[in-house]
């Protein structure tokens, strides 16, 4: 497809005298993770649903592969897959039920159902528990086998609610290694939410933050990094920084914390005290200062200045 | 539609039989009723069992009662499990979902009454012989309308009430009582109405006899249940749903 896979514009979404969705307009191309982040009732799993079909806009437009979901709701839901917030899967069935049944409602032939089954119980890791009851399973089990069903048709859209939770950190790995290839080889589009921010900004090549149901920030996770710092100062200095130094310097009215940061002199200033008053302090005492500039902001800094702007990280 | 709501069917057969073979949560009781219904009361009522008119009114009950035990559970159970949202996100539509679930609580109604009918069958031709009474063909082929009439009168019923409670026990209760209240309205009806209405409707089910009652009230079932079904259809829409 050429145009994007999912088309967001001015979506509002009320529930009797809550917003959810606050004119969000985005769009997500195809072929890439996607991440929707955002806190515990910022309005991410309502975009999930208006985006199936499951719940309509109040008011705005919504494309999730060329179609409407208020209208096409069929046809959009036959060309994604889901994992929701809640796992879904029938506990008193066996991971294979579980699969079969979806494979069917898919409308897989038996032989492609069969194959499809065993590979990607195979490649998660649960083909020899395949007919125990899933309602034994642990919590990550689960998890791997409700992904599994989300992939199962190989749908060119994929919605999953936070996957890796309750997953450890080797599955979590794992499973962030499926969703990259199954992006970068098999071109699915997959929209993610999780709370997991390192997660967040290694897999996804976009990303959208949302803020009680307004749209605070969208782009790269880099782009969303850059023009913020997070309140420090890295000083490259030629000579002069000792322990003593660094030392005298933490003493120092508005410094809140010096200490080494890889070859650089790293200062978290309190409000207060500007840098050209710590340029020439340190000059003062003789540090031989080469560069000076503000530290860039990580993810998570970006992320919480966005969701939360009292955050304490500046533009 | 018709292979979608039978995929639902399946997996909903899936889930009963899977309770069954565990003994879980009732699998024991079924038993307990099939001993009781299809051989010890057999035994007790005698060679002529098959035909006494009372069936007719213990076979339909029977079928209502084991279908409403699986059509409470519907969708409010998917909603108490955090099952329905999954379901309404695949391609399958809101009426082949609903239909799907009516379908299987109604074959479980019927193949329980069924199998307790053979039984029974059985027992009495066992225990008494060539004494056992059959049952005639227009005897037979009325009851089986009256039992899938029933069967869907009462699915249609439950699926209601099913998609309005927030829980499946709440979801029994409620229809418990309107079960209660729907079988003892048309007796405490017929209580209130003039002696001369009464003498008249004794003699027109009189002249219908039995398996007319019974086509009669098949008839008036089935209808009750198209009704319903369609109630139930409008009101389960995605974006309408309460997904709990």
């Amino acid at each position: 497809m050429t145009g994007p896979a999912i088309r967001v514009h001015d979506l509002v979404r009320d529930f009797r005298n809550v917003r959810a969705l606050d004119h969000v307009t985005m769009d997500v191309p195809p072929g890439i993770v996607f991440g929707f982040l955002g806190p515990n009732g910022a309005g991410k799993t309502t975009l999930i649903r208006v985006l199936l079909g499951l719940a309509k806009p109040t008011s705005g437009y919504v494309e999730v592969l060329g179609r409407n979901p208020a209208r096409e709701g069929d046809a959009v839901r036959a060309s994604t897959g889901a994992l929701l917030e809640h796992h879904g899967l029938y506990e008193r069935l066996s991971a294979r039920q579980n699969l079969e049944f979806f494979a069917r409602i898919w409308r897989m032939p038996r032989h492609t159902r069969d194959t499809r089954i065993h590979e990607l119980l195979s490649r998660f890791g649960l083909w020899e528990r395949r007919e125990e009851v899933v309602g034994t399973w642990s919590r990550g089990m689960k998890q791997r086998l409700a992904v599994a069903r989300a992939v199962l048709h190989r749908p060119p859209l994929v919605f999953l609610d936070e996957p890796t939770a309750g997953l450890d950190p080797v599955a979590s790995a794992s499973l962030r290694e499926e969703l990259a290839r199954l992006a970068s080889d098999e071109g699915v589009t997959v929209f993610l939410t999780t709370h997991n921010l390192a997660e967040a900004e290694r897999l996804c090549a976009l990303v959208g933050v949302v803020r009680r149901g307004m749209l605070t920030g969208f782009g790269t996770p880099d782009a969303l990094r850059m023009g913020r710092h997070s309140g420090a100062i890295l000083v490259t200095a030629s000579a002069g920084v000792t322990d003593a130094l660094i030392e005298a310097l933490g003493m120092v009215e508005g410094v809140a914390l010096a200490t080494r940061a890889g070859g650089d002199l790293r200062i978290e200033v309190r409000n207060g005290v500007t840098t050209p008053d710590l340029v020439r302090w340190l000059a003062a005492q003789g540090v031989d200062i080469e560069e000076v500039r503000p530290e860039r902001a990580t993810f998570e800094e970006a992320f919480l200045s966005l969701v939360d702007p009292a955050s304490g990280t500046t533009q | 539609m018709i292979r979608d709501t039978w995929t639902v069917a399946h997996k909903e057969w899936m889930e009963i039989l899977d309770q069954f073979m565990r003994f879980r949560r009732g699998g024991w009781s079924i038993l307990l009723v099939v001993f009781f219904l299809g051989i010890f009361v057999p035994l007790q009522l005698g060679p002529g069992w098959a035909n006494f008119a009372v069936m007719f009114f213990y076979w339909p009950f029977l079928t209502s009662s084991m279908t409403s035990t699986i059509v409470s559970d519907s969708v409010a159970g998917e909603r108490e499990r955090h099952t329905l949202e999954t379901l309404l996100s695949t391609r399958l539509s809101d009426a082949s979902i609903l239909l799907g679930k009516v379908l299987a609580a109604v074959l479980y109604g019927y193949a329980f009454a069924l199998s307790n009918l053979a039984i029974g069958m059985i027992t009495v031709h066992v225990r008494y012989g060539d004494r056992a009474e059959s049952m005639s063909a227009e005897r037979f082929f009325a009851l089986l309308a009256l039992l899938g009439a029933s069967a869907f009168f009462v699915a249609g019923l439950g699926v209601l009430v099913s998609l309005r409670a927030a829980t499946v026990r709440q979801a029994q209760q409620l229809f418990g009582v309107i079960l209660l209240v729907a079988t003892m309205l048309p007796f405490g009806l017929t209580q209130v109405l003039p002696t001369e209405m009464r003498e008249r409707l004794a003699a027109a089910t009189s002249d219908l006899g039995i398996e007319g009652i019974a086509w009669w009230t098949s008839a008036a079932c089935a209808a009750l249940a198209v009704v319903l079904l369609t109630v139930a259809i409008r009101r389960f829409r995605r974006g309408d749903v309460d997904l709990g």
